[in-house]
């Protein structure tokens, strides 16, 4: 039977013509068109982590940016504010009866230490004065830029913080970083340093960052002179020998140091940074194995007091 | 106008994931804007999905002062890669964006981790390892809500090839 090659079009639709194609192109000019996108948006990525990473060629736009999305940060901060402070409430309202026992405990335990402490520093005062001794600087002498959190670490891998406010508030890079507490001087524990600065933006590296190390010193003996870097989940009080004892429960301060030369330390003395957990020694090794926890619960700050140095303002 | 839906989602997420979610601990590990991304590019292909993670990654190196072009390049590729798997195998199939959410998620965490090796910078892998369960089912629990949202913004096109007129032959 011969093959009749003859063409016949049936037509499904109103018109014979074929619509424009839309939706997922597949063609193969498509294709390329599409993997030249791709292929110049990863080049431009390289670009721009190797120019970010080598120079500060981009710090300035992306302090702009960081400074243009802030009021955006904030408003989404002020709308979850009551859905956060609700959570918080329930959380509160579990743990009240337990909290509330443990700290009448603690209330009657730092009486009787008040009224000790409270010769002790008259003491000091006049001794000081009679010896003329120079301290290093408390923080009573630095400037206190109250900031709010804007973001929190993105990942667990992460350790730094962004907060609203940047040079133009006389903010440095290096500049000591604590929680704001009812003190009478308004600072509590350490959370850590400012890392990177733009004109209304900085970056905070944690206590917790691989980068991040404090000397610092035990409170009730100042004997004990150690550096407080991150180790794992927690802290470490490295390299401290192995007398004088560092006992569980002891609180660990920042030492400060005297001096105006370039080894000077960041850190006024006498921030807290935490309590000791546990103290373990071993023949093998030269120093004490010492674990903190931080007074701060680093994983959730919402506002932080960074402290600038006289030489700042 | 897809392209403006986009950028609102995805701006939206983005200070979503900056200012809500790491408030709370337990929530750090999900992230709402990769879900968001990967639920766009499986709807729009991988070309959209290319572009709206380079401009969503950069957005958020930019609001955390990192290194900027890191999340960009990892965004990229995670938009492109699932795009192209929306438009080729996944049209239609129910467990797509759960499967696409799942993969790159893992993947995400491992290429970030490279990435900060590379860099020289701080890279726990014991942190990142141990996160990965809780960003995966926190992530496929973002994903039921954010990909029916996605899919009422941005309904599924038809297929481009689709078949319009037939030949009969004989």
């Amino acid at each position: 039977m011969p093959r009749n090659r003859t063409v016949r079009f049936a037509v499904l639709g109103s018109s014979v013509q074929r619509a424009a194609p839309y939706g997922f192109p597949s063609s193969r000019s498509s294709a390329i068109r599409r993997r030249i996108v791709v292929g110049l948006l990863v080049l431009l990525s390289l670009v721009l982590i190797t120019l970010s990473f080598r120079s500060s060629a981009l710090d300035g736009i992306q302090g702009d940016g960081a400074t243009a999305l802030r009021p955006f940060e904030t408003a989404a901060n002020r709308v979850a504010r009551p859905f956060r402070d609700t959570i918080g409430w329930f959380h509160g309202l579990v743990n009240a009866r337990s909290e509330n026992k443990k700290l009448r405990v603690q209330i009657a335990g730092l009486q009787q230490e008040l009224i000790q402490d409270e010769g002790a520093v008259q003491q000091n005062a006049q001794l000081t004065q009679e010896l003329n001794y120079q301290a290093p600087p408390s923080v009573r002498a630095y400037g206190q830029v109250r900031a709010e959190v804007l973001a929190n670490p993105l990942s667990s891998t992460e350790d730094s913080i962004t907060i609203s406010a940047g040079s133009v508030n006389g903010l440095q890079t290096g500049d000591v970083v604590v929680e704001p507490t009812g003190n009478p001087d308004g600072t509590g524990a350490l959370i850590g340093t400012v890392d990177r600065v733009t004109s209304h933006v900085s970056r905070v590296m944690l206590l917790t960052d691989d980068d991040s190390a404090v000397t610092a010193t035990d409170l009730t003996d100042s004997n004990v002179i150690g550096s407080v870097r991150p180790g794992g989940s927690s802290l470490i009080l490295d390299r401290v020998p192995k007398e004088p004892n560092v006992r569980r429960g002891d609180t660990i301060i920042t030492a400060g140091s005297l001096g105006d030369g370039p080894l000077k330390s960041r850190y006024p003395r006498g921030i807290p940074i935490g309590t000791v957990t546990s103290v373990t020694n071993s023949d093998a090794d030269l120093f004490q194995n010492i674990q903190l926890q931080s007074l701060v619960d680093l994983s959730s700050i919402r506002s932080v007091i960074v402290l600038t140095p006289p030489s700042n303002r | 106008m897809d392209g403006l839906k986009a950028a609102v989602v995805l701006f939206i997420a983005c200070l979503l994931q900056l200012s809500v979610l790491t408030e709370y601990h337990p929530f750090r590990t999900a992230s709402i804007v990769l879900v968001a991304l990967l639920s766009i590019a499986l709807l729009r292909g991988s070309l959209f999905g290319a572009v709206a993670g380079f401009a969503v990654g950069l957005m958020l190196d930019t609001g955390t002062l990192g290194t900027l072009g890191v999340t960009s390049l990892l965004l990229t590729i995670a938009g492109f890669w699932i795009g192209r798997y929306g438009e080729t195998t996944a049209r239609d199939r129910f467990h797509a964006p759960f499967l696409s959410v799942a993969v790159v998620t893992m993947l995400y965490v491992f290429g970030q981790l490279t990435l900060e090796f590379v860099l020289g910078e701080a890279a726990p892998a014991g942190a990142a390892v141990r996160g990965v369960p809780g960003a995966l089912l926190l992530n496929l629990l973002l994903t039921l809500p954010v990909y029916a949202l996605a899919r009422r913004l941005f309904p599924p096109q038809e297929l481009g090839d689709r078949v319009r007129e037939v030949r009969l032959l004989g």
